[in-house]
């Protein structure tokens, strides 16, 4: 599992801060593997419709702030909560019956199933069969070289912030960086191809919309091996609730080269605030060093991870601390 | 002709008088609503300083410049002057550039691929287009981390203002990075002060002062401007070019590629 460039001294002194602030004793015990993700076995229903929380000074709904998903990692996308098939290790098959876990990531079809044409099935299963025994290249899924995750993928890997500007829309993912372009300008032409696509949006009430051209299409959707090709076409909607405490991430997907029919894939997300504790996956961040007497304030560290110089890299080139 | 010379003499009066206003009138800039400059933009520098901040002569991997730093010459110490020059002679396989490695602070900003500018008022966020990384400059008076070894790439930024020029302390840097593609280099004492400032509502000019007491005999400055980008539809395209290496490995799959 990746951890990020920055040493993680800081973050024990921000999460044991967090739980002082929080007035909780629970969080000085260390939480068991794997229970940074989080673990909701069911998606919040959000309707879109008006927006009636905060609005920022250009009019956007402020959703600004460090959000991450509720129901599981990239490792399976329509079993969310099943790990990945094949695991030999102490992941192995999940020990609850497949009506205990959250749902498949696909809301459309009802069946939860990616509608591939047979031989897109083919693929993906070659993918998923090799992927503990990556005796190819190819079977190394980019992210763990740490290219960006790309769209949808990033919503399922790490927290991540949203920062609000006139005319933009950003998500600094932990993998990569995203620009949703508000101002109506067109799509690069299409023989652009891009880790995380072009993006055009705009608001609808409480929902952003995004449409989604340039894929290039390389990043799998999970670790299942889940992809569409350079062709997609993605619909995003992000239908927030007007507290401002989630959103649901609602893209309907679209590649007759690939599927038998357009889908829907549908990844639910929570927002993380003071309140919470930092905990290595869905909320790195630190307490910013205020002034005496100033409120506290969460604030995001440089987040780089590229071949070598990310994760790896620092233990590669600088030696393990 | 003598009304024609009055007015000949009226004009070349009025014209002075113009002159004299344009030059003393702050330049009009683009402001947040604080009142603060508003660098919210995409940027680019014409300099050559990437290349090699100090004076030199045309070469095969560089154009000739005569240098943006004031003072012409880096002040190294002896043993760096020497690392210096092996990382010169070494500069076509050991620049992390080459390996599309974060550039850091100051190099991405003189680096000659654009870069966009956020900004609200606690902060500034900076998208490069090489490698799409981004970098925080904070500008809501707090202070940097007690924890000063996190080694960063871009450095922790601090922001201020001194009038209309936003001063920025640069600390905490890891060693991985270069000042540009002739060797010039830094060590982990690094520290940065940036002094941006508006020269019009189309260019900012952009100092650095670098001190490092491992590496240089005395704090110095380099110079460049950046441009606005104003070409229509203009945006950046990520530039994740450290995936190219590997982006062989990952065809799109095809129907009648499996195997």
């Amino acid at each position: 599992m990746m951890t990020h460039s920055m040493n993680t001294n800081w973050l024990v002194k921000v999460a044991t801060a967090a739980a002082l602030l929080a007035g909780t004793q629970a969080h000085a015990q260390q939480p068991p593997t794997g229970a940074g993700i989080q673990r909701e076995k069911t998606v919040t229903q959000i309707e879109s419709g008006k927006w009636t929380g905060k609005r920022l000074a250009d009019g956007q709904p402020d959703v600004q702030g460090h959000w991450s998903n509720t129901i599981a990692n990239h490792n399976n996308w329509t079993d969310p909560q099943g790990g990945v098939p094949g695991d030999p290790g102490r992941n192995g098959p999940p020990k609850t019956p497949r009506s205990e876990r959250a749902p498949s990531r696909v809301s459309d079809p009802a069946d939860g199933e990616v509608p591939f044409q047979p031989w897109a099935r083919a693929v993906q299963q070659d993918f998923l069969k090799y992927f503990h025994n990556p005796i190819k290249e190819q079977y190394i899924e980019p992210l763990a070289r740490c290219a960006p995750a790309g769209v949808p993928k990033s919503f399922t890997w790490h927290g991540y912030e949203i920062r609000q500007f006139p005319g933009y829309v950003l998500f600094l993912f932990n993998s990569g960086t995203r620009v949703i372009h508000l101002d109506g300008k067109p799509h690069l032409p299409e023989n652009v191809k891009l880790w995380n696509a072009d993006s055009r949006g705009r608001w609808e009430g409480n929902t952003l919309v995004v449409d989604v051209t340039n894929n290039n299409a390389k990043a799998r959707l999970a670790r299942t091996g889940e992809f569409f090709s350079e062709n997609v076409h993605i619909e995003e909607r992000y239908i927030f609730n007007s507290d401002g405490t989630r959103y649901n991430y609602v893209a309907t997907i679209t590649d007759p080269t690939v599927f038998t029919r357009p889908w829907t894939a549908t990844i639910p997300a929570r927002r993380f605030s003071l309140q919470d504790e930092p905990d290595g996956w869905h909320y790195e961040v630190a307490l910013a060093n205020q002034p005496a007497g100033k409120e506290p304030l969460i604030e995001r560290y440089e987040r780089i991870c590229v071949e070598n110089n990310g994760p790896f890299g620092n233990i590669a080139v600088l030696g393990a601390k | 002709m003598h009304s024609t010379r009055k007015g000949r003499v009226l004009a070349v009066l009025m014209g002075g008088l113009l002159a004299a206003s344009l030059a003393t009138a702050a330049p009009k800039i683009p402001r947040l609503k604080s009142g603060k400059p508003d660098f919210s933009g995409i940027w680019e520098t014409t300099s050559a300083a990437e290349y090699d901040l100090e004076p030199h002569s045309g070469r095969v991997d560089a154009p000739p410049s005569a240098g943006a730093i004031d003072g012409k010459y880096i002040p190294y110490l002896p043993a760096a002057l020497e690392q210096k020059k092996k990382n010169f002679a070494a500069r076509g396989t050991d620049d992390p550039r080459l390996k599309c490695w974060t550039l850091g602070t100051p190099r991405g900003i003189y680096y000659r691929e654009p870069f966009q500018i956020f900004q609200r008022d606690r902060d500034l966020t900076l998208l490069f287009q090489f490698g799409h990384s981004v970098r925080t400059i904070h500008t809501n008076g707090t202070l940097h981390p007690e924890v000063t070894d996190n080694e960063f790439y871009l450095g922790d930024s601090r922001g201020h203002w001194e009038g209309d020029t936003l001063v920025v302390d640069v600390t905490d840097f890891n060693t991985e990075t270069w000042l540009d593609r002739a060797g010039n280099f830094h060590g982990p004492k690094l520290h940065v002060v940036e002094r941006w400032k508006f020269l019009d509502e189309n260019t900012i000019e952009y100092q650095a002062t670098l001190e490092d007491p491992d590496v240089f005999s005395r704090p110095w400055t380099l110079t460049v401007l950046l441009n606005r980008h104003r070409e229509k539809d203009f945006q950046l395209i990520e530039n994740y070019c450290f995936t190219l290496g590997y982006d062989k490995f990952y065809p799109v799959p095809q129907q009648g590629t499996t195997e």
